[in-house]
């Protein structure tokens, strides 16, 4: 019998260890290592976070779903792995420690015969001084909608605004809160939540709306822009933005490091050089991901951290991390089989995985500083891979370690998106997109690297019963309700 | 070498274009093919798509006469936004007014690749250079406008019409005629107030000033009923696109105002009038 341990119980990591248990049965073992008691459907936590939803309406505790499939889950934190054993045993396992389960703060060692690497990012709040608390928490300056109980706590602010609103004017700050952020999409999508919200409340006329954001262009959404049909036209997201932005009188700050938060105020490098401060009364800022932390250690116990994870945390996979200039990056950098290149049977599935380099034009202001969108890698392609992972390492334990890995590169794979703009049945709005592939492909499609038949956009109501649809389609899939399989990633 | 400039409505230039990667001959050659473009037609701008080449890339005349390149340009920061009438040689230099701003932070790329950063204050070049970013985003002049502009454009560059002007096309968020309505509002209400006052005990000179106000009020009204006919009958064919301008409309706003008018005179005839 072999043992798969899946760390992380997020979208890749869920899908990973429920498809390889479906696969494999009983005749062996998956392991999920995940410190959260709940699963989280983290695209509806902006409807949390504007009061539409409460947080049962996105979670939903893993233990009975795991329980019902037979997997064996540790609410626990991976803390460190040991692909080479330890002295005496060769057995690889890695280490954790339980935050559930009644075992809380105890420490434990699980062997593995395969690993895969699907935590997530760490939230990095203290990349930004004053957007965290010092201890790798949120600070007390900003909310985020990043987790349900973000959210949750996000909305009770929000209601605090709106209720001064009703008597003086306000002013909210949304976007990215470094200049090295992704998830720019949950930025846009709450801003014009809050801005929808806002005016159902009757308070609109006294909030000033502000985005900031990292990207160089509006639109762009940190995949270098798509075109969007609105109105029976087609124009480009940039054109479609800046329309929506004036539409609905948010402003904007573009090209921008927050480099520092305080309360009621964050300063702001541009990528043209120029210094600025913002004030708010009550800001969303999406901080940057970071690896979550996990050390390796050889045998003789010595850290090699550095063969096994890239320096943001991210684990290397089988990627081309040779440094090169922007004109020489290519499609074939990117992965095809997450694996490990040291450890053949450690694979990394959703944000886990180190990408190569950026997919926008990477960019720095005058003074030096980085300020681009880092690629995207939640949601449908997290999915996609998640399952790809999930074959590859059945067929491994089924055929033997020379078994067909799976491929699926990010830069032959298409991925869906569905913004939100505001809920409501009749009066709801979602930009819904497509992008192909989600990697540029300069070679294959010369100009913008992509398919624009199939990078594509379209904003409307019918956008948002989309996106409401999808939120109680993958919560039955997650909860692996009959029919699970068949709903795609 | 000179390219064929793309003319409306020529859809080819519909796409995003991508950006610029490489700076070597194949960028120094496209660079040189808008220049020599850009010279033959009498060009201040040139995009690389507008010749065909979907890459972020443009070239803006200088003070100094000659051409210099943009590759991979981004509005960073914009401020002072006003109505620019320009033309472009796509539509056939017919002139379409905008919205544009006046200064522009802007980052791009030179010819070496790097990126550099360059204020512009100067009205004329910033409303160029957002024109010239605007074709590196798939946007014409034409999208720049609003639909029902657009649909006016796009006939008048078929030949059945007149271009449209910001000015003059769209139905003004507020209207000089709304001010006779006010006025008429204001002394419709002090009619109703005065036929209130023979509740109260008021002397009957008092009472005789406000049967007076009524008659004014009365006549006046009438006559602001006239002018705000026909005030907003010249304001339906100024702007010509405006819903609320339809004569409908300013016909039902006077029903309206004539029945308030009429029951409060013959109410204050009988009422208010002391004798």
């Amino acid at each position: 019998m072999a043992r798969l341990i899946v760390m992380g119980g997020g979208v890749a990591g869920h899908t990973t260890a429920t498809f390889a248990k479906k696969w494999l049965g009983n005749d062996h073992e998956v392991v999920v290592v995940t410190p959260n008691a709940n699963w989280n459907w983290i695209p509806s936590n902006i409807w949390v976070g504007v009061g539409q939803m409460k947080k049962e309406d996105v979670v939903f505790p893993l233990a009975p779903v795991y329980k019902k499939a037979g997997i064996d889950y540790r609410q626990a934190k991976a803390v460190s792995i040991h692909p080479e054993g330890k002295e005496g045993s060769d057995k690889q396992f890695i280490t954790i420690e339980y935050t559930g389960q009644g075992k809380e703060g105890q420490t434990e060692e699980l062997e593995y015969d395969y690993l895969v690497n699907a935590t997530g990012p760490k939230l990095n709040f203290d990349a930004t001084p004053g957007l965290g608390d010092g201890n790798g928490q949120i600070g007390a300056n900003t909310v985020s909608v990043c987790t349900a109980d973000h959210a949750v706590h996000a909305n009770s602010e929000l209601r605090r605004i709106f209720e001064k609103a009703k008597t003086e004017k306000q002013k909210i700050l949304v976007g990215t809160g470094h200049g090295m952020c992704t998830c720019q999409g949950a930025a846009f999508e709450y801003i014009f939540n809050i801005e929808h919200e806002a005016r159902k409340a009757g308070v609109r006329d006294n909030l000033e709306f502000k985005w900031i954001s990292n990207e160089a262009f509006l639109g762009d959404f940190g995949m270098g822009g798509l075109h969007m049909k609105v109105g029976g036209y087609v124009v480009s997201s940039k054109l479609f933005a800046e329309s929506l932005y004036a539409e609905r009188g948010v402003d904007w700050i573009l090209g921008a490091h927050v480099n520092k938060v305080e309360e009621g105020k964050v300063h702001y490098e541009q990528l043209d050089g120029t210094m600025g401060e913002e004030e708010f009364d009550f800001a969303m800022l999406i901080p940057p991901f970071a690896g979550v932390g996990l050390k390796a250690y050889a045998k003789d116990g010595s850290d090699i951290t550095d063969t096994i994870f890239a320096a943001n945390g991210f684990m290397k996979v089988d990627a081309d991390y040779t440094p090169k200039p922007y004109e020489e990056w290519k499609a074939s950098d990117w992965p095809r089989k997450y694996q490990n290149p040291t450890y053949s049977n450690m694979f990394a599935a959703g944000i886990a995985f180190a990408p190569p380099h950026l997919i926008s034009k990477p960019a720095k202001s005058p003074n030096g500083t980085p300020i681009n969108p880092t690629p995207p890698r939640t949601g449908m392609p997290s999915g996609i891979i998640g399952k790809a992972v999930a074959h590859s390492v059945c067929d491994m334990i089924k055929n033997g370690e020379n078994a067909h890995i799976h491929e699926i590169s990010m830069a032959e794979m298409g991925a869906a998106c569905v913004a939100s703009a505001g809920k409501g049945v009749f009066d709801g709005t979602a930009a819904a997109m497509t992008v192909y592939p989600v990697v540029p492909d300069f070679e294959k499609y010369p100009g913008t690297g992509r398919d624009t038949d199939y990078t594509f956009g379209e904003i409307g109501l019918a956008g948002h019963w989309i996106k409401h649809i999808l939120h109680y389609l993958f919560i039955y899939k997650a909860k692996l309700k009959p029919g699970w399989t068949l709903i795609p990633e | 070498m000179i390219q064929p400039l793309k003319r409306y409505p020529d859809e080819s230039i519909n796409v995003n274009s991508g950006p610029v990667r490489s700076f070597k001959d194949s960028y120094k050659d496209m660079v040189q093919d808008l220049i020599d473009t850009a010279t033959e037609h009498n060009l201040e701008a040139l995009s690389a798509v507008q010749i065909g080449y979907p890459y972020a890339l443009f070239i803006l005349k200088e003070d100094d006469g000659s051409y210099k390149a943009y590759a991979n340009a981004r509005i960073i920061n914009q401020k002072e936004p006003f109505n620019s009438s320009e033309k472009c040689s796509y539509f056939f230099d017919i002139p379409i007014t905008v919205k544009r701003f006046a200064s522009l932070s802007i980052i791009y790329d030179d010819e070496n690749g790097d990126m550099q950063t360059l204020k512009i204050e100067d009205k004329d070049k910033a409303a160029k250079f957002q024109r010239m970013v605007d074709f590196v985003f798939n946007t014409s002049l034409l999208d720049r406008l609003k639909p029902e502009q657009r649909d006016q454009a796009v006939k008048a560059l078929a030949g059945k019409g007149h271009m449209p002007d910001l000015e003059s096309c769209f139905c003004p968020t507020s209207s000089k005629k709304d001010y006779f309505i006010s006025v008429i509002d204001k002394l419709l209400f002090f009619m109703f107030i005065s036929l209130w006052l023979p509740l109260f005990n008021i002397s009957k000179e008092t009472l005789s000033g406000w049967y007076t106000y009524d008659k004014i009020a009365t006549v006046s009204i009438i006559i602001l009923l006239i002018g705000f006919f026909f005030y907003a009958q010249y304001e339906a064919k100024k702007y010509k696109q405006c819903t609320s301008c339809q004569i409908g409309n300013q016909i039902g706003i006077m029903i309206k105002r004539l029945v308030a008018l009429i029951p409060f005179a013959i109410a204050s005839y009988f009422i208010v009038n002391p004798n």
